[in-house]
C-alpha cells in the first residue's frame, strides 16, 4: 500500500488535535487494520484483541497532543501504543506464560519448517514479505516486537550469545527491507 | 564513535524492536543528537517494521466501529453535535484601566470597536480558510484511497500473471480442486513442482470462512489425508497464492476442508478435492 505523504500526516495530526470526526475515521480506515493485526500478534484471544483495540484508539485520541513528530512518524507512535497496550494486557492477564509457551512452540515449528523447506525466498503474493523472512530471524523479531522480550531474555531463552541476537535482528530487518524495495 | 560499526551491531534494530533496557535506550537516545545518521537509520528500520506490520493487517469487525467511536471522549459522548471540531475559543478583551480616563475615552472606544471588528473579520476569513483546508484534506484522503485501490489492482494483476506463468511451466503441475458439495460451486488451485516438492495454493473460488473457522489444506498419501497446514482467511476468494510451508514429494490428491480455527488432525468438512 502507498504510505501517506508527509504533509498529510501533519494535517491529520492537526485535525485530530481539533477532535475532527473525519480525521478519526480516516485514521481508523488507514491504520485500524494494521493496529488490529499488531494486537492480534500479541494477544491470542480475539475478544481481548477487540478490547485492546478500543483502548488503543482511545489512547491515540486523548494523547495525540503528546505526539512529537521530531521523534518519529505517526504510524510508529501508534504501533508502539498498540504494542505496549497489548503486551501490558498480556502481562496483566497472566497470559504472558501462555504467550511464552506459544512462542516456544513457534520456535519448534519454525525450526521444523526451516528443515523441511529450503529458503522460502520465492513466495508469491502480498504475504511474500512475511513468508520470506528466515524463521530464525522471524522468531527473534517476534519475540522482541510482539512479546516484549528483552535482548537478555531472548539470549537466555534461545541459548544464543547477545551479539548474535542483535546481528540477527539486523539481518532479519535488512532482509525485509530488501523484499520491500524490490 | 565509529557509527558504521555501531549500526552494524544491530543495536538500533533492538532499539526499534523495544528489546533494550531503560539505560540502553537512554544511551541510544543520547547519541542521536550527535550523530544524525543514527536517527536516519532508526527511521528506516521503523518504516520497514511498519510495512512488515501492514503485511499481516486484519480487518476490524464492522460492529466495532460504533463502539469505538462511542468510547472516544468528546466525540462519542456528543456524537453528531460536532461535525468537525471547531477551535473557536471565546476571547476576552482585557480592559485596561486607562480606557476609563475620560480624556481619551472616545479615541479608545473607537479603537476598541475597530479591534472587535477586525477580530470578527479575521475570524470569518480564518474560519473560511479552515473549511477550505479541510476540503483539501478530504480530497487528498480520497486520492490516497484511490492510490491504494490502484495498488491493490496492480497486485492482483501480478498475481494473475504469476499464476499464468506457473501454468505454462512444464515442471509445474496445475491441480484444480473442485467442489464436493452439490449446489456449491467452489474451486481452488494448487501448483505442484514434483521435482523439488514445492507447492503453491490459491483459493480462487472459496467463500470467506465463517467466524471461528479456517481452511486447511491436505495431501492424500496412500489413501490417508496428511495436513499441510491452515490457510490465511484473507486469501479466500482471491487469486493470491501462498507457498505451502511443507515439501510435498508424493500424493494422489489434494483437498481443502473447513475446520475450527487452528485446524484439526483429520479433515471434518471437505470442500474441494483435486486429483494429482
Amino acid at each position: 500500500m502507498a504510505t501517506t505523504p508527509l504533509y498529510n500526516e501533519e494535517e491529520l495530526v492537526l485535525l485530530l488535535k481539533q477532535q475532527s470526526r473525519e480525521a478519526f475515521n480516516y485514521l481508523y480506515k488507514q491504520y485500524g487494520a494494521v493496529l488490529f493485526g499488531v494486537i492480534n500478534k500479541v494477544v491470542f484471544d480475539e475478544h481481548i484483541a477487540e478490547d485492546v483495540l478500543q483502548d488503543v484508539f482511545v489512547k491515540i485520541w486523548t494523547n495525540i497532543g503528546q505526539y512529537d513528530p521530531a521523534k518519529g512518524r505517526l504510524y510508529t507512535w501508534m504501533i508502539n501504543i498498540a504494542r505496549n497496550a497489548s503486551i501490558d494486557k498480556l502481562r496483566s492477564k497472566g497470559e504472558i506464560m501462555k504467550g511464552k509457551i506459544q512462542t516456544g512452540e513457534a520456535v519448534v515449528n519454525n525450526l521444523e519448517r526451516a528443515m523441511k523447506t529450503e529458503q522460502a525466498t520465492d513466495t508469491i503474493g502480498l504475504r511474500k514479505m512475511v513468508a520470506a523472512l528466515k524463521p530464525e530471524y522471524e522468531t527473534i523479531i517476534s519475540m522482541a516486537y510482539f512479546k516484549g522480550y528483552t535482548l537478555d531474555e531472548i539470549s537466555k531463552t534461545l541459548g544464543l550469545p547477545l551479539g548474535t541476537v542483535k546481528t540477527r535482528m539486523r539481518s532479519g530487518i535488512k532482509q525485509l527491507r530488501e523484499v520491500f524495495n524490490n | 564513535m565509529d557509527t558504521r560499526e555501531y549500526i552494524e551491531s544491530g543495536i538500533l534494530e533492538a532499539y526499534v524492536l523495544g528489546a533494550l533496557s531503560v539505560e540502553e535506550r537512554r544511551e541510544v537516545d543520547s547519541n542521536f543528537a550527535q550523530y544524525p545518521e543514527l536517527q536516519k537509520e532508526v527511521r528506516d528500520i521503523e518504516e520497514t517494521m511498519f510495512r512488515y506490520c501492514q503485511s499481516f493487517a486484519i480487518n476490524i469487525p464492522e460492529a466495532l466501529h460504533n463502539k469505538i467511536e462511542q468510547a472516544l471522549p468528546g466525540l462519542g459522548a456528543n456524537a453528531g453535535a460536532q461535525e468537525t471540531g471547531s477551535t473557536s475559543k471565546s476571547r476576552t478583551i482585557p480592559l485596561n484601566p486607562d480606557y476609563r480616563r475620560p480624556t481619551i475615552m472616545w479615541r479608545n472606544a473607537a479603537a476598541l470597536a475597530l479591534f472587535i471588528c477586525s477580530l470578527a473579520v479575521n475570524y470569518y476569513f480564518w474560519d473560511q480558510g479552515n473549511h477550505e483546508r479541510q476540503e483539501r484534506i478530504a480530497l487528498s484522503l480520497e486520492m490516497n484511497k484511490m492510490k491504494a485501490d490502484q495498488q491493490l489492482q496492480a497486485d492482483l494483476v501480478s498475481e494473475y500473471r504469476s499464476s499464468k506463468a506457473m501454468m505454462a511451466d512444464t515442471g509445474i503441475q496445475t491441480i484444480v480442486m473442485h467442489t464436493v458439495l452439490p449446489g456449491h460451486p467452489m474451486a481452488a488451485t494448487l501448483y505442484w513442482s514434483k521435482g523439488n516438492g514445492e507447492a503453491y495454493v490459491a483459493m480462487d473460488a472459496l467463500p470467506k470462512p465463517p467466524k471461528g473457522m479456517q481452511y486447511q489444506l491436505w495431501v492424500i498419501q496412500n489413501g490417508k489425508p496428511v495436513s499441510m497446514g491452515t490457510l490465511p482467511d484473507d486469501m479466500a476468494n482471491t487469486p493470491l497464492m501462498q507457498k505451502v510451508g511443507m515439501q510435498v514429494m508424493a500424493g494422489e490428491a489434494f483437498a481443502i476442508s473447513l475446520e475450527k480455527r487452528g485446524g484439526n488432525p483429520t479433515p471434518t468438512t471437505v470442500y474441494v478435492v483435486g486429483k494429482a
